[in-house]
């Protein structure tokens, strides 16, 4: 994630007009790029990118065959299908986590992006929250409950868990979607290594 | 749960365990921990298909016996091995054939794979209201991905399977992992029964449920 409160998505299609009307969508809120094939697609493709919003038919390198590079590279990115017309397979069989159908409306494409954000969000939730269990687990080693009681970090640790876990159940209702639930294994999957707390 | 037809929601346990408890809440999370041989394994598929209880939909999700081997224990039980009651998310990478009741992920190691397998097998079920889902088992999960993967996964299967109202049990040899984990694991589920043995003895107790003494109660096999 950047600096940007909103996170980087790149846009990919071939139709220029398409990525100009996703453009003005999509600015103030997100930072944002663009590409025009998928080989250049694979280019402007780094770490700092949240999502991207790929065009399923392009001439030259499709849709399909920059997902399948993107995975194969490992990034940690969610990846939305824009298709002109409603997919007749399974998205999550595929490797997207989300699609759209074209044309779309400015609510659509901000929620679709806000909702994979939101997944991503709570792949990192979950991994905060393990991190301070382990702090807590560590913290109880060897102390009696008087200490840890006396402990103002142990109480802190405490209250920040209960908040977490607070929202981590509100969270959880979302998981009955099939490719939501997909998805946030993916994120946990393709995390980086020095994201562990 | 106060509602009289609530409990027609509720799993029930017929006599799995030899403790004073008649059934477990939709949406629950059950680890079922002990050392190896113990019986950890046995327990989990009886808690799935207890004896005398009505059969609900099942799907295991395992990490080291292949298909073959729950399917076989799960005939054994004469529980019928029918794609639309049971299924089978084989993560061992082990071959075989494809099958409508099995679903193969290449590794333990494919986190995304295994989640892609669950919605199929529950899919393919015709998304029941009901259904037990059992893993096996976190201690094999643990070779292959890093404790704070792990422990991310289950998180979001337990909560994907609560969510949909089920039960889901899961085993893990808490002999195999430092102390530390499995506190921290064991906090993602609503219940633990664990398993030891003592001069030869099979001893089980069950912690985490109000109204459930957590005593060590002899359990034969």
């Amino acid at each position: 994630m950047t600096a940007s409160e909103g996170g980087t998505v790149l846009i990919v299609d071939d139709d220029r007009e398409v990525v100009r009307t996703y453009h003005r969508y999509l600015e103030g809120t997100y930072d944002i790029r663009e590409a025009y094939d998928g080989e250049s697609a694979l280019d402007e493709l780094d770490d700092d990118v949240d999502v991207v919003l790929l065009d399923r038919l392009m001439p030259g390198v499709s849709g399909g065959e920059v997902l399948d590079r993107i995975r194969d590279r490992g990034y940690d990115v969610r990846v939305a299908m824009v298709t002109a017309v409603d997919p007749d397979f399974d998205i999550v069989d595929m490797g997207f986590d989300d699609y759209l159908t074209k044309p779309t409306t400015r609510e659509e494409l901000r929620r679709t992006i806000d909702d994979l954000l939101a997944l991503d969000q709570h792949a990192v939730d979950v991994r905060e929250y393990h991190a301070l269990l382990v702090k807590a687990a560590a913290l109880r080693e060897g102390k009696s409950r008087y200490e840890l009681e006396e402990n103002p970090a142990y109480a802190d640790l405490e209250s920040r868990l209960s908040d977490l876990e607070a929202t981590l159940e509100s969270e959880a209702g979302d998981l009955t979607d099939d490719s939501r639930f997909v998805a946030t294994l993916r994120a946990i999957d393709t995390a980086g290594e020095d994201a562990d707390g | 749960m106060a509602e009289g037809d609530a409990r027609a929601d509720r799993y029930p346990l017929a006599d799995a365990i030899p403790v004073d408890l008649d059934d477990f809440g939709p949406g629950m999370n059950v680890l079922v921990s002990g050392p190896p041989m113990s019986g950890k394994r046995q327990l989990v598929f009886d808690l799935l298909s207890p004896e005398g209880a009505a059969p609900d939909p099942i799907v295991v999700m395992t990490t080291d016996d292949p298909a073959s081997r729950i399917q076989t224990a799960f005939e054994d039980r004469g529980v019928r091995f029918d794609p639309e009651v049971f299924r089978v998310v084989d993560a061992t990478g082990a071959p075989g054939d494809s099958d409508s009741a099995i679903h193969r992920v290449s590794s333990p190691a494919d986190l995304t794979g295994m989640g892609v397998a669950f919605t199929q097998a529950v899919d393919g079920m015709g998304t029941p209201d009901r259904l037990r889902f059992g893993f096996v088992s976190i201690s094999t999960l643990l070779q292959y991905v890093d404790a704070e993967r792990a422990f991310s996964f289950l998180h979001v299967l337990s909560r994907r399977t609560s969510a949909a109202g089920y039960l889901g049990v899961y085993s893990i040899d808490p002999t195999t992992h430092e102390d530390r984990f499995v506190n921290v694991v064991t906090s993602i589920f609503d219940a633990a029964i664990e398993i030891r043995e003592r001069d030869g003895d099979r001893e089980l107790r069950v912690r985490g449920l109000s109204g459930v003494k957590p005593e060590w109660t002899a359990f034969p096999h």
